[in-house]
């Protein structure tokens, strides 16, 4: 059994709203999987309400929030593309929680960027490039990209693109 | 005094009851001093029932009077094909009951699957009494890991039925995993690979010491070792037709004979390199010749027989070990459960696809049971060592939305406990309710999802279509208990549900069958005609338009999805429009976020048979308006109609 302090369970309960994923688990923003997975542990060996049967009904309850609360929190942050929407909305402002289907929906979007572009003239030239991969033409293809580029020089993707057009050139 | 609670393996062939005290975990025997008794129960004709394997030798001499893998029935619908395979080889009788249930019929008495089962219950709750010397009256009960809500709740009618608290639904592989974990401190990931009588679940699972980390679970509720005796039978059966020109599978007692000496001959290759079938009566034709059979098979015939089989089951491994994100190189250990694994065959293609032996320190027919009775331990007494169970759910948690679809809110693989909410918004103008359908499966198509239950939310803003949010919310708890919520988060207005189930009993059910003593001969059967509200409320039938809802994805992430009708599609195709096209086309294959709705499925243009009743989407204010209450009935009859699902609906009424 859990040897937590009902105080504790009452506290943790009063300010979950208030607590972003890191803080729920106690990690630090740029903690590993490994010490996230750790987190996720020992948060539910303290919490989990089948820890803490030996409670009334009214602390298991705020168990059992929390325990959800936790579970959320070790979804998204365990998945690197839904941490990685996590942490865009946190820095954002928008908001502490997110729901799995919109961490979903928004790395689909971020992909979808990444893939064709994030700026108008990224996705112009990229289209432009990818025009010029159809019909071989390597040349135009790597100063198209070189241009999305300077648009967007922080593209994983079209630096990827380019170094495969190098090599076909 | 600690209290007791035993754990109790429920299987499709043999069930198991075990009990931890004092750190101690025993495996209780039966009276002859077997670990495990059949799970079969024999009616005799003067009214008492047997169960165990004085039961199971009766098939042969009564087989419609005797009923065996009822687990394969349990939770479902009667037009499931489970059912209907079911129906083609068992020799006592399945009818359907109300509100699409499953009953059996025997010498004139109808049985819910949950009486059934909570027969088997009760016998191994008498077995653990007679063991202890106390009455036991609490239990932890395994389902297979792949079980969907229907069926978990079945079987914790059918512990309550046999007199028991069921402290928890508890996964096969889990309990196992448990069982192999417990008190070792082991920082181990495996996977437990759980091939039952009837069904087949893998789990891979992470143990931190005393946390029990479910990372995924796959299965085939319709895979067992059942499944192995019907091709060793199929083949006999072949043979005798083509020898004799009688086909033994028309006579009953011929063909429970073919059965039983087909699950010997399996048993047998699990000791021997060959075994010999002999059956010197399988059945007497016109003029009285008596017909037998005899013949060897090896276990290389027998490979061949069920490789296809086999194959299937590593199809379920490969998306585990995907879910899961591992790769069998990352297992520490691989532990089998459950009777068929003991087959040299599947040993074998186990150790190849994951490249390692099996642990050999377990046993496959009581690990199920003594993982069960450790939590049952740890659910009772403060005392018991730490364990912390943390499972996943099998199946997607979905939602009914317009054009006949089902949107996930809570995806499969996803740890439990957790709370879910996606937005909705309603599908016509002024729409005065919804109704919330809620689904258990994989597909998007609503109807190829099992049927958890249904529930009207009303009371919320009148509106403009798309303008109403309603935000509905998926709770699993740590006890596996769903509970779905509608809110309009501009009113407060709500309304609830736990999920309860039309495969389970009703309360009416419930109490009736409780009345009798539970420890006598099951009498009566307990099916009020059509009285019952729960499970009438949560029979399948078709929605009307004006309670559908629309997925709503917007304010949180920039997504609007609107629905709009296309101008460039055909007879006016109704779509999702987004404002971020490259996001949809990035999903339209996937199951996220938007949809493409068909009307096809539902509504407008399929309702043409009787357009009066119906309300174009322009001017549905108007008819709404007018009819007030009423409207809502009608285009729910009319709907009904034109689905031609008329069949289903005549019992609802």
């Amino acid at each position: 059994m859990s040897d937590v302090a009902p105080l504790e369970i009452q506290a943790l309960a009063k300010i979950i709203d208030e607590l972003d994923y890191y803080q729920l688990l106690h990690l630090e923003t740029n903690a590993e999987v490994s010490a996230i997975k750790k987190a996720f542990h020992a948060t539910s060996r303290t919490f989990h309400p089948d820890a803490n049967r030996h409670l009334g009904d009214e602390l298991r309850e705020e168990c059992a929030r929390i325990s959800k609360r936790v579970t959320e929190a070790y979804c998204v942050l365990r998945d690197p593309r839904r941490r990685k929407a996590y942490d865009a909305k946190l820095g954002g402002n928008e908001g502490l929680r997110m729901q799995l289907a919109e961490a979903k929906a928004a790395h689909a979007r971020q992909d979808t960027e990444e893939r064709q572009g994030r700026t108008p003239q990224g996705r112009q030239f990229y289209q432009k490039a990818a025009q010029d991969i159809a019909r071989q033409d390597w040349t135009s293809a790597q100063q198209n990209l070189k241009m999305a580029m300077t648009f967007e020089p922080e593209s994983a993707f079209f630096k990827e693109k380019l170094e495969e057009v190098r090599k076909q050139k | 005094m600690a209290e007791i609670a035993v754990g109790i393996d429920l299987g499709t062939s043999n069930s198991c009851v075990a009990l931890m005290r004092n750190d101690k975990i025993d495996v209780l025997p039966n009276t002859y001093g077997e670990h495990t008794t059949a799970s079969v129960v024999a009616f005799a004709e003067d009214g008492s029932i047997t169960v165990g394997n004085a039961a199971k030798a009766n098939i042969i001499h009564e087989p419609e009077n005797t009923v065996s893998s009822s687990k394969r029935l349990i939770g479902r619908y009667f037009f499931s094909e489970e059912v209907k395979k079911a129906q083609a080889i068992c020799a006592y009788e399945i009818i359907e009951g109300a509100n699409h249930g499953v009953r059996i019929n025997i010498r004139d008495e109808e049985f819910s699957l949950p009486e059934i089962s909570a027969m088997v219950v009760r016998e191994m709750k008498q077995i653990a009494e007679a063991k202890i010397g106390e009455p036991i009256t609490k239990a932890v009960i395994t389902v297979p890991a792949y079980f969907n809500d229907n069926q978990r709740q079945a079987t914790k009618d059918a512990g309550k039925i046999a007199g028991m608290e069921v402290l928890r639904i508890l996964n096969e592989p889990t309990a196992a995993a448990l069982a192999y974990g417990f008190g070792r401190g082991l920082n181990q990931r495996v996977a437990v690979y759980d091939l039952g009588g009837g069904t087949f679940d893998i789990s891979v699972l992470e143990i931190g010491r005393d946390v029990f980390e479910v990372l995924a679970t796959c299965g085939d509720t319709f895979l067992g070792g059942d499944d192995f005796d019907d091709r060793i039978l199929d083949l006999l059966a072949d043979e005798f037709v083509a020898k004799h020109g009688v086909n033994p599978r028309n006579d009953p007692y011929a063909f429970e004979k073919l059965k039983f000496a087909a699950e010997q001959a399996k048993k047998g290759l699990s000791l021997e390199e060959e075994v010999e079938i002999r059956i010197p009566d399988v059945m007497t034709v016109e003029g009285g010749e008596c017909l037998s059979l005899q013949r060897t098979m090896n276990r290389s015939e027998f490979a061949s027989l069920v490789q296809d089989l086999i194959q299937r089951t590593f199809k379920v491994c490969d998306e585990a070990m995907q879910q899961s994100d591992l790769t069998t190189r990352d297992l520490d250990g691989v532990i089998l459960v459950g009777g068929p694994t003991r087959l040299p065959v599947i040993r074998k293609a186990v150790q190849d696809y994951f490249q390692q032996e099996p642990k050999a320190d377990v046993d496959p027919d009581e690990v199920v049971a003594m993982g069960a009775a450790i939590h049952a331990a740890s659910l009772v007494n403060a005392e018991a060592p730490d364990s912390v169970l943390l499972d996943v759910t099998p199946l997607d948690l979905r939602i009914g939305v317009a054009g006949g679809l089902a949107e996930p809110v809570i995806e499969r693989n996803t740890p439990v406990p957790i709370e879910q909410s996606r937005r909705f918004t309603t599908f016509q103008d002024f729409q005065e309710s919804v109704k919330i359908r809620v689904y258990q499966g994989d597909s998007r198509t609503d109807s190829e999802n099992e049927m958890l239950g249904q529930f009207e939310f009303s009371g919320f803003a009148k509106a403009r279509r798309g303008e109403v949010n309603i935000d509905v919310t998926f709770e699993i708890d740590a006890d596996g208990i769903v509970n779905v919520t509608a809110a309009d988060p501009a009113t407060g207005q709500a309304a609830s549900t736990s999920i309860s189930l039309s495969g389970g009993l009703s309360d009416e059910d419930m109490e009736k069958i409780l009345e009798q003593d539970p420890t006598a001969r099951v009498a009566a059967a307990a099916t009020p005609d059509g009285s019952d509200s729960r499970t009438a409320a949560s029979a399948p039938a078709p929605v009307a338009a004006d309670e559908e809802i629309v997925l709503l994805e917007e304010t949180h992430d920039g997504i609007d999805l609107d629905l709009e009708i296309d101008d460039d599609a055909n007879d006016g195709d109704l779509e999702l429009i987004s404002d971020d096209l490259s996001a949809l086309a990035a999903e339209s294959n996937d199951s996220a976020g938007s949809s493409v709705i068909d009307p096809n499925a539902v509504s407008i243009s399929d309702l043409d048979g009787e357009p009066d009743e119906l309300v174009p989407l322009g001017n549905a204010a108007v008819e709404v308006n007018v009819n007030e209450g009423n409207a809502r009935e009608d285009l729910f009859d009319s709907s009904n109609k034109d689905l031609s699902a008329d069949d289903d609906e005549t019992e609802l009424e």
